[in-house]
């Protein structure tokens, strides 16, 4: 998908102490460098399924965030006890537990975001996603920087269902969280409501992220190149 | 010797980790169980007190097989019932009765206030479903949709017409583009008081009484 994009597991496959600066990487690499939905294009179900509107793309994201968060923390604290064999039936334990402990207390805090959200929820745990982090980073790193990650990669998680939801419910309903944008006159695009909406966004967020992504190569490559030519013309 | 070791390890850890999981579920569920049921409950009567306008107190009767009411204590609490709401005098507005039916995409869960004395419908409000945003799900915000049901005649069979074909009072006008929706809530109605509305009529006296 791009040029700069390194393999998945790469990046967490050093346990290195966790440095301020290592911790900050693990945070920020979900959030924009592999963002979980432009750049890995992982978790594909619930982002079709649910940025219908801003508001359940915020919750869905919040729910996964905190599933990612806690079952890569968890999952942290006993790598070193796992054995090779049994990880993925112990990681699918753990997370199956945190979505059923999400099911739970977004029923108790609002009955009414999960009356929209409710068959979503237990499906958390079919996103690849979920069990992708705890494989490619927690078993690999320290509690304190998969909890980064995990907070990373989920509210990354987030911001694209986010801006996957603006997009699907400005044009779909003439709404953003509710409150009209275009006036009494707007004739709502219902396409983008329905599943085609749901690949039409995601296509143009996909060429929007990847064209800024390209350029802002372009550029930083531009720039070295410029630092580079002075000194070999100094060198001469 | 080794590789039995080795079995007994996975084995240890597996149950150590299913322990764990089932304790934090477990915990979990019982900690958030009695904020489930008042959340439960809230929506409910939020929807009861929408649907009677006016109403200061509700009584939430079971339907028992038998077809006779039991007054129950919580509106949290399974299986079939009917909510009979009151003005602030004591007097008897009308009932609310739950129903459901498949639509579209799942099942329609819906509540509708219901008028013994003149056998109407006079409000539909939408609990839970699935049907298709844009088009389906316009069955609980459509306005002249929602107008079908301020006071729809429930003594004769309740049918779902095509949009602008309504002609009597026991007709729903269906919603251009979400017909197989609109249809599912005709048959859901019609079904539910065909049900529901005798045991109602049988009780009625005690009902207004509040017993």
């Amino acid at each position: 998908m791009n040029d700069d994009q390194t393999p998945v597991a790469c990046h967490g496959a050093t346990p290195a102490s966790p440095s301020p600066i290592d911790a900050m990487l693990a945070f920020t690499n979900g959030l924009w460098k592999q963002n979980p939905v432009f750049v890995m294009v992982l978790g594909m179900c619930p982002t079709m399924a649910i940025t219908n509107s801003v508001r359940n793309a915020i919750a869905m994201g919040l729910a996964t965030t905190f599933v990612i968060a806690s079952s890569d923390a968890l999952i942290s604290l006993i790598r070193k006890l796992v054995p090779k064999q049994v990880r993925i039936a112990t990681f699918i334990l753990i997370i199956a537990t945190s979505v059923t402990i999400v099911d739970y207390l977004v029923k108790a805090i609002s009955i009414n975001v999960y009356k929209t959200l409710g068959p979503f929820i237990p499906l958390i745990v079919s996103n690849c996603l979920v069990l992708e982090r705890p494989e490619a980073f927690a078993s690999k790193n320290t509690v304190g920087k998969s909890l980064l990650d995990g907070l990373g990669m989920g509210l990354g998680f987030t911001f694209a269902l986010t801006c996957l939801g603006t997009v699907r419910e400005v044009l779909g309903a003439g709404t953003f969280l509710g409150f009209h944008v275009f006036g009494p006159n707007f004739e709502p695009w219902v396409l983008f409501l329905l599943p085609p909406g749901g690949f039409i966004s995601l296509a143009m967020w996909l060429l929007t992220f990847t064209a800024w992504r390209q350029w802002s190569a372009r550029r930083k490559l531009q720039r070295e190149m410029a630092q580079t030519v002075p000194a070999v013309e100094v060198a001469l | 010797m080794n590789a039995s070791s080795d079995g007994f390890k996975m084995i240890r850890l597996m149950t150590i980790v299913s322990l764990l999981c089932g304790v934090l579920i477990v915990g979990t569920q019982i900690n958030t169980q009695a904020r489930i049921r008042r959340n439960q409950e809230i929506i409910m009567r939020e929807s009861v007190a929408q649907l009677l306008p006016g109403i200061s107190k509700q009584v939430i009767y079971g339907i028992q097989p038998s077809g006779d009411l039991k007054i129950q204590a919580s509106a949290a609490t399974a299986g079939p019932r009917l909510f009979a709401g009151y003005d602030a005098s004591g007097k008897f507005l009308g009932v609310v009765i739950e129903a459901s039916e498949r639509g579209y995409a799942d099942l329609i869960s819906a509540m509708y206030a219901y008028a013994p004395d003149t056998q109407t419908i006079t409000g539909f409000q939408v609990v839970d479903m699935k049907e298709t945003p844009g088009l389906g799900n316009r069955i609980s915000t459509d306005p002249s949709f929602l107008e079908n049901f301020k006071s729809l005649d429930a003594t004769h069979p309740i049918a779902t017409v095509k949009h602008g074909a309504k002609k009597n009072p026991w007709e729903i006008d269906a919603i251009s583009g979400a017909t197989v929706s609109s249809r599912a809530v005709g048959r859901m109605l019609q079904k539910s008081v065909q049900d529901v509305a005798p045991v109602v009529q049988r009780n009625l006296n005690r009902i207004k009484r509040g017993e």
